[in-house]
């Protein structure tokens, strides 16, 4: 049986139509929801097209903050010289999102809410301290990106929930930033290991090192440490010592454990060297 | 429901389940360079460009493209620069994957009218030839680039 597909023109309806069927999914860009309906896991009684609601697909800067609607394209989001520039790690997870085309179709608002731990946006995103806004005929409410993910598959979206927002934070205290991804089937392919890192600047000389990693536990996952005054070898100590306690790879085709673990670490050791080389350019 | 598809510059009135795919549509309707690979957006057979962006039609809703303007390789003509180089370098054995690197590089060349091989690597990677003309494929659209500037 497919799905029947209704074409809500504002927000209220949309959510109004979510609320009265409970198998009823959000549609956004489709690509993902396509797939899981072809491979026969997917039984929705209807998709809710959120596509012709005005304003969805809105990108504004506010000055501190990037505010990214969830019909944004994912290949906008690599593209866009405004993201580009403002947070550039965002922008290089988004890039490596599947391949361009698919990235022409595929959402932001649909990407976060498909929940997946290998996804490449949301290590970015972790590292970055975004917010997800989600409306429902409740309201809306803001959930800190380390909130959001709350198990296998599982995020903290509620039945009837639609992400309407992702919030950026867009700070100078970001002294360099990058993104470090390692697949083992085909360059496009989920990554076996995925790694998202920035040194953060705080109160003058302190500097924290974000790190968040994917692909290598049930969801992204996130941690910090603080490498003031601290060389680089030392530094990537105590990243890959940290990262190694959060770490919980899921044996699959792309991997067994103890091979994710190590290209993991590798991935770690990696972007420690991506952020010493881009600190001291600057 | 009754769908009006603007396909290659003309009109189309076509009856359709709501959630039929733009592959599926085409195809019904003769477009038959759009071809059915993977069916899940990861080998590029079925390409086509909807206002100018390229998607993957096994992936698209037919009822989402009312409205758009629709491309398919049987729009560019036997003329067409892209076209010309791919059959002047050679760049196919079997063929059943042409048109969708053909829609790709027609994308790429709208958005960077001379890109290096590397450019060109990054815009097709989602794109598969199982017979390996990559290498033929590639000098076709630096082919095509130099072609249309001059």
């Amino acid at each position: 049986m497919n799905p029947r597909i209704l074409r809500p023109e504002s927000l209220a309806d949309a959510c109004a139509l979510l609320s009265q069927d409970e198998d009823a999914l959000v549609y956004g860009g489709g690509t993902a929801l396509q797939i899981l309906r072809k491979q026969g896991i997917l039984s929705a009684s209807s998709f809710v097209d959120i596509s012709g609601i005005p304003g969805l697909n809105n990108l504004h800067h506010t000055g501190n903050e990037l505010l990214v609607g969830p019909m944004v394209s994912i290949r906008r989001m690599e593209t866009d010289p405004v993201v580009r520039e403002s947070v550039p790690i965002a922008s290089a997870a988004y890039a490596k999102v599947a391949n361009p085309r698919v990235r022409n179709t595929a959402t932001v608002g649909g990407n976060i809410a498909h929940g997946d731990y290998r996804l490449d946006p949301p290590v970015a995103l972790l590292v970055l301290g975004a917010t997800i806004k989600a409306t429902s005929t409740a309201g809306t409410r803001a959930i800190p990106i380390d909130k959001f993910f709350i198990d296998f598959q599982l995020t903290a979206l509620n039945r009837g929930e639609i992400v309407t927002s992702i919030e950026i934070p867009i700070s100078n205290d970001v002294v360099a930033s990058t993104f470090v991804k390692f697949s083992s089937l085909s360059a496009n392919d989920w990554p076996s290991a995925s790694a998202a890192a920035a040194i953060v600047a705080r109160d003058g000389e302190a500097q924290i090192l974000r790190l968040a990693l994917g692909a290598l536990a049930p969801t992204p996952v996130m941690t910090a440490v603080d490498i003031t005054g601290m060389r680089e070898a030392q530094a990537t100590e105590a990243a890959v010592e940290s990262a190694m306690l959060i770490m919980d790879p899921l044996p699959d085709v792309r991997g067994g454990v103890e091979y994710k673990r190590n290209l993991g670490r590798i991935a770690v050791e990696n972007a420690v060297r991506n952020l010493w080389r881009d600190r001291q350019s600057v | 429901m009754n769908l009006t598809l603007n396909i290659n510059g003309t009109v189309h009135s076509v009856y359709c389940a709501e959630g039929d795919l733009l592959l599926d549509v085409l195809r019904r309707l003769g477009f038959t360079s759009v071809r059915e690979g993977c069916g899940v957006g990861a080998c590029g057979s079925c390409t086509v460009l909807v206002d100018g962006h390229s998607v993957s039609s096994c992936l698209t809703l037919a009822s989402r493209c009312s409205g758009t303007e629709i491309r398919t390789s049987e729009g560019l003509g036997k003329d067409n620069p892209v076209v010309r180089a791919f059959v002047d370098e050679g760049a196919l054995q079997c063929g059943y994957c042409i048109p969708g690197f053909v829609m790709m590089a027609t994308e790429l060349l709208s958005e960077n009218p001379h890109p290096n091989e590397k450019e060109i690597a990054d815009h097709l990677e989602g794109n598969i030839c199982r017979c390996g003309t990559y290498r033929e494929i590639v000098k076709a659209v630096l082919l095509a680039s130099s072609s249309a500037s001059n």
